[in-house]
């Protein structure tokens, strides 16, 4: 009931700021953009029109992700209304999660509509509704909710600017540590290898998450692979917000 | 049992990098006993809203214990039985004055509909009726506080803790706060409040704890650390020679006609009232001047 | 409890990585799926850096790096120029992408030419660097054996500052092996004189001797045969050329003493033996 109480209400402070201006933003971008790059190639429209779809709702989920997470918490306790919340028979790991399934919500609904827009355009424009991109957005989802808690983490200990640069950061390295993955092996010095193997594991992958490609040029999807990445995605969440638990219960609000 | 007790409370703020340590709190003993109202006294900087912070577990302290009806404050167990209302409050600003107190109320796992008439029940009691939908943008700081006071008593709390809730109303608002108290008061409930407005405190509080640099300097009665404290008696009169109050020894100033005397002595009083009147004067006033709760603060702070 | 939330904080990581690495080991990182086929030209790529094309490059080239050395991946050269072109157009100055390129390409890919290409663009691009035109050098005389190719780049680098001397020795080496003898003796002789220690001047004196030796022997085993046409037999020594006046002087070597003359081969030999032999 706690938890729901404060979900809901940060929920509700989302939706009552300028989140639906983004939406908006989104999806006159994502039309009008389309209407150019569909006039600059030749071949398959579609195509280039997923494409783009997919990658605008990815920047703009991802945008609302790190950056609602971190405002709202950061102003939650620079204007003491936490104040009004931990001094009352709330723990401050309710109010964690409290927070996050609140974020959650709020980018469930953000996402909804954009994939909305994404498909009624879609529909209108090829009358074509393929259902695989589902698995896309729901893939997208738990990776948001991944840097969601990466910033709900850094901004229980640090500034919104501070907070914002980290998570950015550990998002884009989240999209590149692929790459670091046979070279880790390779690694011959034993305190290095062992430094590389623990990052390696600890700093989040998020490019598992990322299947566009396969959607877009409609090879096949692995849903072993799928539900591993949910299951990674779970347990790198608890992983974040007891760490966020751990850190808050020592926070003093001045 | 005692309400609040607090015992030999510590804190010390550490400043960035670990540079400078501040003794905020040095020792702090408080006790209030039940059904009382207690104010906490202090100039600004004393450490009132600290001790408060400390004693609702919003920072930690170093040492000291902090007991609410004889168990620990920080729990969250007996934090079910305070209402709270932080110095300046602010609230949601995105929310109405219904939405805020139910928020408040869910916060306590109160059932949504006990909620929704207690917040109509409370937002008349502190003078918002009416304004139940008004999103609190539109709120004025006094309306604030009146609000602020309201979610403090969403869960019918048995003790009422209130930081600085006079500021920012105005003297009709702080005259309805006033009441408001003393009916808290009447129905049973502690309540703890902090201030410096002095003459808001001298007229509704039991007892009075005065907080100087973190320390508890003096505690007591009300009515204790007045009562025997009778400063002088000032005497207001007029039609009488000059001349005759000369050679007799008396001080007086002159005032609209007036002559003024200041008298320390209650032996002297009668003796001047005669001898007024022996000599066909007459007696405008006669007021024996207490010290004031301001005094009293005055006084312990010069030392 | 602090410890308790720990200890999950710590289990949850385990199993997160417990599932990163079975996801790992169901998919081959670098397989041809996953090999971006396009890449845009290096001026776009510059545009869409946003001002961070030194980051992009060094970002592409560490990338390439990993890329280049997994042995599991049987196509992994196809893009190999382009990319470092691409990585060479964003930040030109930038000197270890031109060598681990032109190594990878011409050490694993064995495509000295394109290796070359590539050096050749560092060559113009950092124009006081001697070391990539040497390079170029090194592959044209070492793998394509085109020795006057070999020689353009040589001399290119012997001609920038900095340039140690044994660029030079090898320009003049190449262009013996040119068989542009007079030329590379001439060379030689401008090495001795500007020798700056004793093993450099030995150096050039034994290429002197035996360049010097190269040409008279193949002066007088020409003449030997002329004397051979002309009065069907070889001659019984090099003096006989003389008597005969089909010499004029005969020439010694570059100690000043007389070459060999074999009568039954009608071959000449030198009195020194030499160390190294022209290869090919
Ligand atoms: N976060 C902090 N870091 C360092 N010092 C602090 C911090 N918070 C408060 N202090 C110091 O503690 C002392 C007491 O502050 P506190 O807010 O408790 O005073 P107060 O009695 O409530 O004053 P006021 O009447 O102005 O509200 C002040 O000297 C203040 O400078
Ligand atoms: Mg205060």
């Amino acid at each position: 009931m706690k938890i729901r109480a404060i979900a809901l209400n940060t929920f509700k402070e989302a939706t009552r700021n300028k989140i639906y201006y983004l939406l908006i933003f989104f999806g006159v971008f994502f039309v009008l953009s389309s209407k150019l790059v569909t006039l600059l190639t030749l071949g398959d429209k579609v195509k280039v029109l997923k494409d783009l779809g997919l990658a605008s709702i990815n920047f703009f989920s991802v945008l609302i992700a790190i950056f609602t997470g971190i405002d709202l918490v950061y102003k939650e306790i620079e204007k003491k209304t936490i104040y009004n919340i931990l001094s009352k028979p709330v723990s401050r790991s309710c109010f964690i999660i409290g927070k996050f399934f609140g974020l959650a919500l709020t980018l469930f609904v953000a996402l909804i509509s954009m994939v909305i827009i994404f498909f009624l355009f879609m529909l209108l424009f090829s009358g074509e509704f393929d259902v695989r991109i589902l698995v896309y957005f729901i893939l997208l989802y738990f990776e948001l909710l991944i840097i969601t808690s990466i910033s709900l983490l850094f901004s229980s200990f640090s500034t919104p600017i501070l907070s914002s640069v980290f998570t950015i950061s550990l998002y884009l390295i989240g999209h590149v540590i692929w790459t670091f993955n046979e070279f880790k092996d390779k690694i011959v010095n034993p305190i290095i290898k062992t430094i590389s193997y623990i990052l390696y594991y600890i700093l989040p992958n998020l490019e598992k998450f990322n299947i566009k490609n396969s959607i877009v040029v409609n090879s096949d999807l692995d849903s072993s692979m799928i539900l591993g990445s949910i299951c990674y995605a779970i347990f790198y969440i608890s992983a974040l917000l007891i760490l966020t638990i751990l850190i808050f219960n020592k926070r003093e609000f001045k | 049992m005692k309400a609040i007790e607090i015992m030999g409370l510590k804190k010390t703020f550490t400043s960035n990098f670990m540079l400078k340590k501040y003794n905020v709190l040095k020792d702090i003993n408080i006790s209030v006993e039940k059904g009382e109202i207690y104010g906490f006294l202090g100039p600004n900087g004393a450490g009132k809203t600290t001790t408060i912070k400390c004693m609702l577990g919003l920072i930690s302290f170093d040492s000291g214990e902090s007991f609410i009806c004889g168990k620990n404050s920080r729990s969250l167990e007996e934090r079910k039985k305070i209402g709270f209302l932080p110095e300046h409050p602010y609230f949601y600003d995105y929310l109405t004055a219904k939405e805020l107190l139910c928020f408040s109320g869910m916060l306590f796992s109160i059932p949504v509909k006990k909620v929704k008439n207690k917040a109509k029940d409370l937002l008349k009691l502190v003078g918002l009726e009416g304004k139940e939908d008004l999103k609190l943008k539109k709120f004025s700081k006094g309306m604030i506080q009146r609000l602020g006071f309201a979610q403090a008593l969403i869960n019918d709390p048995e003790i009422v803790i209130l930081d600085e809730p006079f500021s920012g109303v105005d003297p009709i608002g702080r005259k309805e706060l006033r009441d408001l108290i003393i009916s808290l008061k009447n129905s049973g409930k502690t309540v703890f409040f902090s201030s410096h407005i002095l003459q808001d405190m001298e007229m509704i509080v039991d007892t009075v704890g005065i907080i100087l640099e973190g320390e508890i300097i003096k505690q007591g009665k009300l009515s204790d650390l007045i009562s025997h404290s009778v400063q002088y008696y000032e005497v207001v009169f007029k039609d009488v020679d000059e001349s005759l109050l000369k050679s007799n020894n008396i001080g007086f100033k002159l005032k609209d006609n007036n002559y003024i005397t200041k008298l320390k002595d209650f032996e002297k009083l009668n003796y001047i009232i005669e001898f007024i009147i022996m000599n066909h004067g007459k007696i405008v006033s006669v007021i024996p001047i207490k010290m004031s709760l301001e005094d009293i603060f005055l006084k312990e702070i010069k030392g | 409890m602090k410890s308790k939330l720990f200890i999950f904080v710590v289990v949850s990581f385990i199993l997160a990585g417990v599932f990163q690495y079975d996801y790992d080991s169901h998919i081959n990182y670098f397989s041809e799926k996953n090999i971006f086929v396009t890449l845009p030209k290096g001026k776009t790529l510059e545009i869409l850096s946003f001002g961070f094309k030194n980051f992009v490059a060094d970002m592409i080239f560490i990338w390439s790096i990993q890329f280049y050395s997994n042995y599991s991946l049987m196509n992994r050269f196809e893009y190999v120029e382009d990319i470092y072109n691409i990585i060479t157009d964003l930040n030109p100055e930038y000197k270890a992408p031109y060598y681990v390129g032109s190594w990878i390409m011409a050490l694993e890919l064995n495509d000295y030419k394109m290796a070359i290409r590539l050096l050749q663009k560092a060559s113009k691009n950092l124009n006081n660097e001697w070391d990539f035109d040497f390079e170029s050098g090194y592959y044209a005389f070492k793998y394509l054996k085109d020795y006057k190719l070999a020689e353009k780049y040589y001399r290119k680098a012997a001609g920038k500052p900095g340039a140690p001397s044994f660029v030079k020795r090898w320009q003049a080496h190449t262009v013996y092996m040119e068989d542009n003898l007079t030329y590379a003796f001439k060379m030689w002789l401008e090495i001795e004189r500007g020798a700056k220690n004793k093993l450099e001047k030995n150096s050039a004196l034994n290429h002197l001797y035996q360049i010097k030796f190269e040409i008279d022997k193949n002066n007088l085993e020409k003449k030997v045969e002329l004397f051979n046409q002309r009065f069907k037999k070889r001659p019984y020594n090099l003096e006989a050329l003389k008597r005969k006046g089909i010499l004029y002087i005969i020439p010694k070597d570059f100690n000043g003493d007389d070459y060999i003359y074999d009568f039954k081969t009608g071959k000449i030999k030198a009195k020194k033996v030499f160390r190294w032999k022209k290869f090919s």
